[in-house]
C-alpha cells in the first residue's frame, strides 16, 4: 500500500512536469508579444522593448525559461498578469473566497439530494420520486447552468422579487439572499448527473445474488439497502463525484458571469481574452493538478469502499 | 395422515410474471408438502419453474411477479408437540412476519456461490449478519464465537483466520461452505438449496452434498434441494417431484419415481442420464424437440409436443393428477383409469 502511494505520488510529479513543459511551449507559441502587451501602444518603442525582453530574460532559451518558471513556482513566485501587472498569487488568492462560497455550497447541496434523490428513486422505483428524480436528471444533464441561472433570476429575481439577481456584497443586509441563486444555478446540473448514477447502480446492485442472499437472512429492507446495495454501488458514484471537485478550482464562468460574481472564473475569462497567459498557464497547471490528484484520491478510496481492489499492481 | 408432522404445505401456488403487458404463467398449480426430517428435491430442466417454486414460497421474488395460492403454510412444532401455523401466503414480501421465518425457520443456499457473498463485508460478519438480527441484544464476539464454531462443523480449516477473509480471498466450495453456514447459523428447520453444487467441481459437488446430508439427517432438518443432477437425487432425496414447464408432472418417494417412472418425461429423464457400468456402445436417449416457449402454452398437456404417446385428449383441458400407488402421482392420460388426485 505505503509503496502503491509513494510510486503513484512520484509518477503524478513527472506527470505535471510533463504538462506544464506542454502548457509553457504552447502558451510561448500564441504568438502574443508579451512585453509589447504589457507596455502597451503609447509607451511601445522598440529599444525599451529590448531592454525589458532582456532584463526578463526573455530572450533566453525555452528550456531556460522553462525552469526559471518552476524555479520561481517553488519560491512560491507565480508570476505577474501582463495585462494588469498583478502578481498572479495575490490576485487569484483574493478571488477565491468568492468561488469557493458558491461552489463549496453547490457541491455539498447537489451530493446530499442527488445521492438522496438517487436512493429513494432506486428504492421506490417508478413511483412520482423516481420520475420526479428521473425528469430533474434529464434537464439536468442537457440544459447549460447558465440555462438555469438565467430562469432562476426571472422566477426570483424579477417576476417574485424575492433574490438579488446578480452581485456578492448587498449595500446592507444579509449576505444570505445573494447566495441562493448562483449556488442553486450550479447545483441543479451538478445533481442530475449523481442523481441518475446512484439510481441506475443501485438498481443494478439490487439485482445480484448476495442482495437475495441478504434478504433471505430477514433483515428488514432499510438494511438491504443501506448495508448491501448502498455500499457496493458506492465506486461508480464516488468517481463522478470528485470529478466534480475541479468547479472549486476554476469555478464556473457561465455563472459567474450571470449573476456578476467576482470570482476566479471571471478572472479566467479577462486572462484569455486579454491574452494574459502567465494567468492562463497557472489556471491550466493549477487544474492540471487538481485533476490528477483527484484520481489519485479515487483510486485510494476505491480500494477502501472494494476489499477486491488492489492497490499493487 | 394427522400423525405426521407436515412443516410445508403448498396448495394450488401459481406464479405468473408480467413481461410486455402479458402474465406469463411461469409455475401452475403446484401442491405438495414436506414432512418434518425429510428431504425432497425437486427435478426438472432449466426453466422448469423450480428455482421459481421455492422462491414464491419463501417470497424472494422480483417485482414483477404475482404469486398466488390456495395456501402456503409453513408449521412451527414445539418440544411439547404443538404447532404454530404460519400462513406465508397471507404475509407481505418484506414484511416483519416474513422476516422473522426466513434465517431461524427457513433458510436457502443459492445457486452460485461466487455471486451469492457480499464482495465488500467479511464473511465472518455476513454469516453472523442474521443471527444477530433475529437476536437482538447479542454481542458481537458472542456471535462470532458461534460463527467459528459452525466452521468448524462445516470442515472448513483455521475457521479463526477464515472469518476475517473477504468472499474473493476463498475458493469456490469454500464460498459455499460460508453460504452454507450462513443458512445454519440460526438454526433453521427447513433448508431450501437451490442447486446448491451447479457451479462447483464434482469432487466438491460431493462434499457439499455429504454436508447438506449429514445435516439434514444429524439434525432431523427438512430440506428441499432443487436440481437438475438425477445423481444427487438418488443421494439426498426422500421424496421426489418432477415438474415439466411449471407443472408437477409426478410426485411420489424415491423408490417410486425411479422404479416405478410413469410420466413419460421422468422415463426420459431417467433414460437421459448415464450409468455406471452401461454396456459399450450403448448410447443415452435423448428427449426429442425443445421445451416451449411458456407464453405459447394454452391447455392441455405441457409436454404434448416432445411426447411419443400424445393423443389429441392430451391437447384439451386441464390434465388431472392420477394415482399409481399410495403417494405416488402422475399427470398423464395413460393413467386415466386410475383414481382423481389432483
Amino acid at each position: 500500500m505505503a509503496k502503491y502511494i509513494v510510486k503513484r505520488i512520484l509518477t503524478m510529479i513527472v506527470m505535471i512536469f510533463v504538462i506544464s513543459f506542454v502548457i509553457f511551449v504552447a502558451l510561448q507559441n500564441t504568438g502574443v508579444d508579451p512585453v509589447a502587451q504589457s507596455l502597451g501602444v503609447d509607451n511601445y518603442s522598440a529599444e525599451t522593448a529590448a531592454a525589458i525582453r532582456e532584463k526578463l530574460g526573455l530572450n533566453d532559451p525555452l528550456i531556460v525559461q522553462f525552469f526559471r518558471w518552476w524555479g520561481n513556482i517553488f519560491k512560491g513566485d507565480f508570476g505577474y498578469s501582463i495585462a494588469n501587472g498583478y502578481s498572479i498569487k495575490d490576485g487569484v488568492l483574493a478571488k477565491w473566497p468568492a468561488t469557493l462560497e458558491i461552489t463549496l455550497w453547490a457541491l455539498v447541496i447537489s451530493t446530499i439530494i442527488g445521492i438522496g434523490v438517487g436512493m429513494l428513486s432506486a428504492f421506490w422505483q417508478n413511483s412520482i420520486i423516481d420520475y420526479l428524480g428521473r425528469a430533474i436528471a434529464v434537464l439536468g444533464n442537457s440544459m447549460p447552468e447558465y440555462f438555469f441561472a438565467l430562469v432562476l433570476i426571472q422566477i426570483f429575481s424579477i417576476k417574485l422579487g424575492l433574490l438579488p439577481s446578480a452581485g456578492r456584497i448587498p449595500v446592507e443586509g444579509s449576505r444570505i439572499p445573494n447566495l441562493i441563486l448562483p449556488i442553486a444555478a450550479l447545483a441543479i446540473p451538478l445533481c442530475g448527473n449523481l442523481m441518475r448514477y446512484t439510481r441506475n447502480t443501485m438498481l443494478d446492485v439490487a439485482n445480484q445474488e448476495y442482495v437475495k442472499l441478504a434478504r433471505s437472512k430477514g433483515i428488514p429492507e432499510w438494511k438491504v439497502y443501506f448495508k448491501h446495495i448502498f455500499r457496493n454501488s458506492m465506486r461508480p458514484v464516488i468517481t463522478i463525484l470528485l470529478f466534480r471537485l475541479t468547479i472549486l478550482v476554476g469555478g464556473s464562468v457561465a455563472v459567474e458571469t450571470v449573476f456578476a460574481w467576482p470570482g476566479v472564473g471571471i478572472v479566467l475569462t479577462q486572462a484569455i481574452t486579454a491574452s494574459d497567459y502567465p494567468v492562463v498557464m497557472f489556471y491550466t497547471l493549477f487544474m492540471a493538478v487538481m485533476m490528477l490528484s483527484i484520481s489519485f484520491l479515487i483510486d485510494l478510496l476505491g480500494a477502501v469502499i472494494d476489499p477486491r481492489v488492489r492497490l499493487e499492481k | 395422515m394427522e400423525d405426521k408432522k407436515i412443516i410445508l404445505d403448498v396448495k394450488n401456488l401459481n406464479t405468473s410474471f408480467k413481461s410486455d403487458g402479458k402474465l406469463i404463467k411461469i409455475v401452475k398449480d403446484v401442491s405438495f408438502q414436506l414432512e418434518k426430517g425429510r428431504s425432497l428435491a425437486i427435478v426438472g430442466e432449466s426453466g422448469c419453474g423450480k428455482s421459481v417454486t421455492v422462491h414464491s414460497v419463501t417470497r424472494l421474488m422480483a417485482k414483477n411477479s404475482v404469486i398466488s395460492s390456495d395456501h402456503v403454510i409453513y408449521r412451527k412444532f414445539n418440544e411439547d408437540g404443538t404447532a404454530k401455523e404460519y400462513r406465508i401466503d397471507k404475509m407481505s414480501n418484506y414484511g416483519k412476519e416474513m422476516r422473522s421465518l426466513r434465517g431461524p425457520e427457513i433458510s436457502m443456499v443459492f445457486q452460485d456461490p461466487m455471486a451469492s457473498l457480499n464482495p465488500v463485508y467479511r464473511v465472518g460478519d455476513q454469516i453472523i449478519e442474521g443471527l444477530l438480527e433475529h437476536n437482538p441484544g447479542m454481542k458481537k464476539d458472542d456471535a462470532m464465537k458461534m460463527a467459528i464454531e459452525l466452521l468448524k462443523k462445516l470442515g472448513i480449516p483455521a475457521p479463526e483466520q477464515r472469518v476475517k477473509d473477504y468472499p474473493h480471498q476463498l475458493s469456490g466450495g469454500m464460498k459455499q461452505r460460508i453460504v452454507i453456514a450462513i443458512a445454519l447459523i440460526c438454526n433453521p428447520e427447513l433448508i431450501i438449496a437451490d442447486e446448491p453444487t451447479t457451479a462447483l467441481d464434482v469432487t466438491i459437488q460431493a462434499q457439499i452434498m455429504e454436508l447438506l446430508k449429514k445435516i439434514q439427517v444429524e439434525l432431523n432438518k427438512s430440506i428441499i434441494l432443487i436440481t437438475h443432477n438425477m445423481g444427487l437425487v438418488t443421494e439426498m432425496a426422500d421424496d421426489v417431484i418432477v415438474m415439466y414447464m411449471g407443472r408437477i408432472v409426478e410426485k411420489g418417494t424415491l423408490k417410486d419415481i425411479f422404479n416405478a417412472p410413469s410420466h413419460p418425461y421422468t422415463k426420459m429423464l431417467l433414460a437421459s442420464v448415464p450409468v455406471l457400468g452401461m454396456a459399450q456402445g450403448q448410447k443415452l436417449t435423448t428427449i426429442p424437440g425443445s421445451t416451449p416457449n411458456p407464453a405459447d402454452l394454452t391447455e392441455g398437456c405441457e409436454f404434448a409436443d416432445r411426447c411419443p404417446y400424445c393423443t389429441d385428449e392430451c391437447r384439451k383441458g386441464r390434465i388431472p393428477g392420477y394415482e399409481v400407488s399410495e403417494g405416488h402421482m402422475v399427470r398423464c392420460r395413460k393413467f386415466a383409469g386410475n383414481k382423481e388426485v389432483d
